[in-house]
């Protein structure tokens, strides 16, 4: 599975980088870590005319921890795991990617390329929302910040216009806050069936997996602000759901599973806190 | 595009359009056999390679986005014919049958001991969940990796 | 025939093993050869439709494109014909290129040969192709029925064949039976999945120069050369390291088959390396039976008899050569297992549909109905209230002497119910169950299975009549030469794809003449040097090489003996050979080596009375022998999500005598992995419409070393007394033993809530709608 051909240009900063974007339309494609986009591009199922090569790109693979934590996008997934600047602020986040592909795809894909890729049954995307982050992005026009709440409209589509470049994402600290993270995958490293990200003070519940995009269950936080016990609030979060169904589940399992997480991870959070 | 490598410590060029995976790049231009295709989606890591010394998916890597990049495969990992600990603990234990998959599984089994010494199973288990193995069963890789960890301790002592 | 063996029975380090740990060693798409081009197929994408127009003319203009050739362009090219030894078998053919029909997803129905593969790839996109979808039959039941559309009109029938059998008193014995027990299951679509795929080269300009990645190099040979009206001496068949086959790379597929016309017509050297979506859409798939079984006991669970109709899952053609027969008539012909049955009655149907062709995949069909009677029995033990290995206690075969199966298979004698015993006793049954029970009360849910079996092994004449298929006949030979210096060379047409058949044979020659493994050099996979084998394959290479080697290196061993007598002015009776010295019994300063002897040879000093030429050529026909083992699995059930944790895996194998137990011990694991695989992790569904949705790694899922405990294995010895050395062979066990032993733990695990499995695989979600349906009450 060869890929097909495509105009390629590798950018040596930000700037030329959103100047190539800004020139191509919308038939242009960035790439980063390459470990979501080359195997589209081999199975012929991504057909870009221009590839924008940012890895070159100096300055967008710092860790920065003062009143939030900014993870610029070009960091690793390896490296953004194996540093301890995410371990205090930001748990969730480096449990989160404790869980995202394997030793082999860590060490090239990207914290910046995950959430710009937006796959349902990604870890990060949700873990982002969760802790109600955001992103940078810039174009030629300027740079913006979209919060995640804004950022996922549905399978592989975010806010970002064709012309931007994801430079960095932002959680806020949270250090001491409970917190548990809970997928179903059906080999370790494989992409969710089902997950959960789930936060306590205030009550954040991120389900992944089971719709076109990251969802908050926003019923189901407020019930859990109310102290409803778990399986009522995993009913809540779940009740509404319409998961696909694919070859390795059907959605009416992944709905029953979500909420079987949802309460393994309240109580996980609640043991966290206690 | 010219691309130029080092390849297990050897200066190297070959031509490269833009598409051309590093791994057509260093089987077909650099002529290297211990790279091997086997999915092209990354789902098996039998073409891993460590560039830059890092543990890379070669079929997910345009060979351009190489140039200038230091590579090493498990050929590199011999010295004067001298089979590495790791490589010697995998023929000991019966770590491979076809051989397909053992260029890159002993390049993960590096990067698991360059980090982690003395690994438990789980843990073994764990940093090679993205090579798969057909013949084994992985009961002799594990029991060749937990091997090479006594081998590559000994050595350092 | 009994002798001491030194070095057979040793687990000595692989002599493959450093150039393969360097990746050193060259497979399919590395061979290169000078002015080579590459091939891609042109696929359907359709599970059966008419093929009304494939028009390559876009290619045209694309450079680095040679040729497009499609069914069209192929006008009087030779079919491939698949018969099969059974009177009841049609002889289907089909076309290296399909013209006027499809009829399964991946099939290929243009070839490019262009200046990459990258290229091809291009090209194949510029073909355009005008179907007419046709209805598609995806289940093989349905295949059956009068209604269902036709795949090959002129046979009549979608069944390539329906074989009956019957031995002793069936109806009598349900009759007068106190328990009949029934079930029936349905045993998914498997896939070998070697890590490297299918691929091939040819080069035919004076004569025919093939590079194959398979099992079976002198088949492959004799195929094309009958194929393309060439003498087989005008065609050779190469084979470079293989990457892993399992019985998928023992056949000869269409994409090969195509890949001699297009290097003629080409003009150069082409080749074809597949790719993973190839590989899962267009390959082989496996082992696809649907069963049901009925087994009349007595009273208090003695076997009586059985009754089984198993309708084989066959694709849409039949896999070349060996047909859609061993997966339903391999497992019909082994329904017994290990057990003493009165009478048996099966029904076998080879259905085809439209999915991938079917081809072999280690264990074949013994695979699926093992794993249904083994599934039937421990039902039949919950329901008798008897322990499920006591049951099977109760009603093995007794150990040690050969015996006749029921079928008519003749079992050389094994350890049944010792390795039941053994296993047992590794997995700590007692404390297991106690442990079982405590964990029920905390709502967890551990169960464990056991999967006692026997296994043919050396697939030749004798087995091959055993398992339904009489009048088949194989050869296999092996050449054994000493070289002037005293070194040996071991030539042979079997074919290592893994096992280490380098070491092995060397082992086995070295043990023959006396020598030592490292003088002793094999040469495999170049059919103009080697002895003519059919391949390896069936679990034959031990016994069938453990024949032939042993002959072969007898002769050699008295040639040498005759020699050194001369040269040594001694008896003969009074020479041994070992370690390479030839010396007088008791004077060790009288000896020669066997350099020395060779020498003599080689330069005319041998006795007039024998051939001074050290080679030798033997074959064997091996008897039919049948290994055991008893694997047993313990596994852990999460009831809220269906997910099943594979705590141990633990197989008591008995293969006789064992040449490197080191190496059989990875055979074992493997197997056994592959099983684990089929039943949790692996699976090839189609859409009804015959679309098939499993065409990356994505969706096949190898299972991988988070997903697996070591495979903890013991062996037991019982040479076979039938076959030369007594091997018996085992590289299929794990496979066909390891499924049921992952059923039966995962029903044991869920007896609980009365859950009743049929059929694999299982994924969570499955785990989860079984227990459902165990706890609602029966719908109407």
């Amino acid at each position: 599975m060869k890929p097909p051909r495509f105009e390629y240009s590798a950018a040596g900063s930000v700037e030329e980088a959103v100047q190539i974007l800004a020139g191509a339309g919308d038939e242009a494609k960035v790439l980063a870590g390459g470990q979501s986009l080359v195997p589209l591009l081999n199975m012929r199922l991504a057909r870009p005319t221009l590839l924008v090569d940012v890895n070159r790109v100096p300055g967008l693979d710092r860790i920065e921890v003062d009143g939030a934590v900014t993870v610029g996008a070009l960091v690793r997934q390896a490296d953004a795991l194996s540093s301890s600047a995410l371990s205090a602020p930001a748990p969730l986040f480096r449990e989160a990617l404790r869980h995202v592909g394997h030793v082999t795809t860590r060490s090239r894909g990207t914290v910046g390329g995950s959430i710009a890729h937006a796959d349902p049954a990604a870890e990060l995307p949700a873990a982002l929302l969760a802790l109600d982050g955001a992103v940078t992005a810039t174009s030629s026009r300027g740079e913006r910040t979209i919060p995640a709440c804004g950022l996922f409209l549905g399978p592989f589509t975010t806010s970002l216009e064709p012309d931007e470049l994801l430079t960095a994402l932002t959680v806020p600290r949270g250090a001491g806050r409970p917190f548990a993270f809970a997928e179903l995958t059906r080999r370790e490293g494989d992409f969710a069936l089902a997950g959960v990200c789930l936060l306590l003070d205030p009550a954040r519940i991120v389900l992944f997996g089971v719709a076109g995009m990251p969802v908050r269950a926003v019923e189901a936080e407020e019930g859990l602000e109310a102290g409803l016990p778990a399986a009522e609030v995993a009913e809540l979060a779940t009740r509404e759901l319409e998961p696909i169904s694919d070859v390795h589940a059907d959605g009416a399992y992944r709905r029953r599973v979500t909420a079987v997480l949802v309460r393994r991870a309240i109580e996980q959070a609640a043991a966290r806190r206690g | 595009m010219p691309v130029r490598v080092l390849l297990d410590g050897r200066e190297r060029s070959g031509q490269a359009e833009p598409r051309l995976l590093l791994s057509d790049f260093l089987r077909h231009e650099l002529g290297s056999t211990a790279v091997h295709v086997a999915c092209e989606q990354g789902g098996c890591g039998a073409c891993a390679v460590l560039l830059d010394g890092r543990l890379t998916l070669s079929c997910l890597v345009l060979a351009v986005q190489a140039d200038g990049g230091a590579i090493d495969t498990a050929d590199g990992m011999t010295t004067n014919g001298e089979l590495h600990p790791i490589q010697q603990a995998f023929r000991a234990k019966h770590g491979l049958q076809c051989g397909f998959c053992t260029p890159g599984m002993l390049l993960a089994a590096r990067t698991l001991l360059d980090t982690n010494p003395q690994p438990t199973d789980e843990e073994i288990r764990e940093h090679l969940s993205g090579n798969v193995c057909r013949c084994t069963g992985y009961t002799g890789i594990v029991a060749a990796v937990r091997e090479a960890a006594r081998l590559v301790a000994e050595e350092r002592r | 025939m009994s002798r001491p063996f030194r070095y057979v029975g040793r687990s000595l380090e692989r002599v493959e093993d450093p150039q393969l740990l360097r990746g050193r060693c060259r497979y399919l798409d590395d061979v290169r050869l000078p002015g080579m081009m590459h091939v891609a197929f042109v696929r359907s994408v359709y599970g059966h439709a008419r093929l009304l127009r494939v028009d390559a003319d876009a290619t045209q203009d694309l450079p680095g494109v040679a040729l497009v050739v499609t069914g069209a362009d192929l006008g009087d090219a030779p079919e491939l014909v698949t018969g099969s030894s059974r009177p009841e078998a049609g002889q289907w053919s089909r076309p290296l290129l399909a013209r006027d029909r499809v009829r399964y997803v991946g099939e290929p129905l243009a070839a490019v040969v262009a200046s990459s593969r990258y290229t091809a790839e291009d090209a194949c996109e510029l073909v355009e192709v005008d179907y007419d979808p046709l209805p598609a039959v995806v289940d093989a039941e349905r295949a059956l029925e009068p209604e269902s559309v036709l795949l090959h009109e002129q046979h009549g029938s979608n069944d390539f064949a329906h074989i009956a059998f019957e031995s002793g008193d069936v109806e009598g014995a349900f009759d007068s039976a106190a328990h009949v027990f029934t079930k029936r299951f349905h045993f998914g679509r498997t896939h070998a999945a070697p890590l490297e795929g299918r691929g091939g080269i040819a080069d035919w300009s004076d004569e025919l120069v093939v590079w194959s990645s398979t099992q079976m190099p002198f088949l492959v040979r004799s195929m094309l050369a009958g194929l393309y009206g060439l003498p087989e001496t005008r065609v050779r068949v190469l084979v470079p390291t293989v990457g892993g086959g399992f019985g998928l790379k023992v056949h000869l597929y269409v994409e090969e088959a195509v890949l001699p016309f297009l290097s003629r017509l080409a003009g150069a050297p082409v080749k074809w390396a597949e790719d993973r979506y190839e590989h899962l859409a267009a390959s082989g798939h496996s082992k696809e039976v649907i069963c049901e079984l009925e087994l009349a006991t007595a009273e208090e669970g003695r076997f009586l008899a059985m009754r089984g109709r198993l309708v084989g899952d066959g694709g849409a053609h039949q896999g070349h050569p060996w047909t859609s027969l061993i997966d339903p008539l391999c497992a019909a012909a082994m329904l017994p297992g290990i057990y003493d049955l009165d009478a048996v009655r099966y029904e076998v149907h080879a259905a085809a549909t439209n999915k991938c062709p079917t081809t072999a995949y280690r264990g074949v069909g013994w695979t699926s109905g093992h794993a249904v009677r083994e599934a039937l029995i421990d039902d039949a033990a919950r329901e008798l209230g008897i322990d499920p290995l006591e049951l099977r206690l109760r009603n093995c075969l007794p150990d040690g002497e050969p015996v006749v199966s029921a079928t008519g298979c003749r079992y050389d004698g094994g350890s049944y119910a010792a390795s039941i015993r053994r296993a047992r006793e590794l997995v700590g049954y007692d404390e297991l169950r106690e442990r079982q029970r405590r964990l029920r009360e905390e709502g967890r849910y551990l169960g464990v299975g056991f999967s006692p079996f026997v296994e043919q092994g050396g697939w030749a004449a004798e087995i091959a009549a055993d398992q339904g298929f009489a009048g088949s006949g194989y050869l296999d030979a092996v050449s054994v030469a000493v070289e002037p210096d005293g070194s040996v060379t071991l030539a042979t047409g079997l074919q290592s794809n893994g096992q280490g058949h380098e070491t092995t044979l060397a082992q086995l020659a070295a043990d023959g003449l006396g020598v030592r493994p490292g003088n002793v050099r094999v040469v495999q996979g170049d059919t103009a040097t080697t002895a003519y084998s059919t391949g390896s394959w069936g679990s034959r290479t031990a016994i069938v090489a453990g024949g032939a080697v042993l002959r072969a290196t007898d002769d050699l061993r008295q040639k040498l003996l005759r020699i050194a007598a001369h040269e040594l002015e001694a008896s003969e009776a009074d020479l041994q050979i070992e370690d390479g010295v030839i010396s007088v019994s008791g004077s060790p300063d009288r000896a020669l080596s066997v350099a020395d002897v060779a020498a003599a040879a080689y330069s005319g000093r041998a006795p007039s009375d024998v051939d001074p030429a050290l080679t030798a050529t033997r074959s064997y026909d091996p008897p039919a022998t049948y290994s055991n083992a008893c694997i047993a699995c313990v596994v852990e059930v999460d009831v809220e999500t269906g997910c099943v944790g594979v705590e141990r895996l633990v197989a008591v194998e008995d293969c006789g005598r064992v040449i490197n137990p080191l190496l059989v011990d990875g055979q074992v694991s493997g197997a056994v992995a592959q099983g684990v695989g089929a039943v949790l992790y692996e699976g090839l569904p189609y859409a009804d419409g015959g679309q098939f949705l499993a065409g990356s790694l994505g969706e096949f899922l190898y299972p991988t070393a988070p997903e697996l405990p070591d495979v903890e294995v013991e062996h037991l010895e019982t040479p076979s007394p039938v076959t030369e050395g007594g091997f018996k062979g085992m590289g299929e066990g794990g496979l066909i033993g390891a499924p049921a032993a992952v059923v039966n733990a995962v029903a044991d695990a869920l007896a609980p809530f009365g859950v009743r499995i049929d059929r694999t695989p299982l994924r969570p979600c499955d785990v989860l709608a079984l227990i459902d349906a165990a706890r609602a009450p029966a719908a109407s």
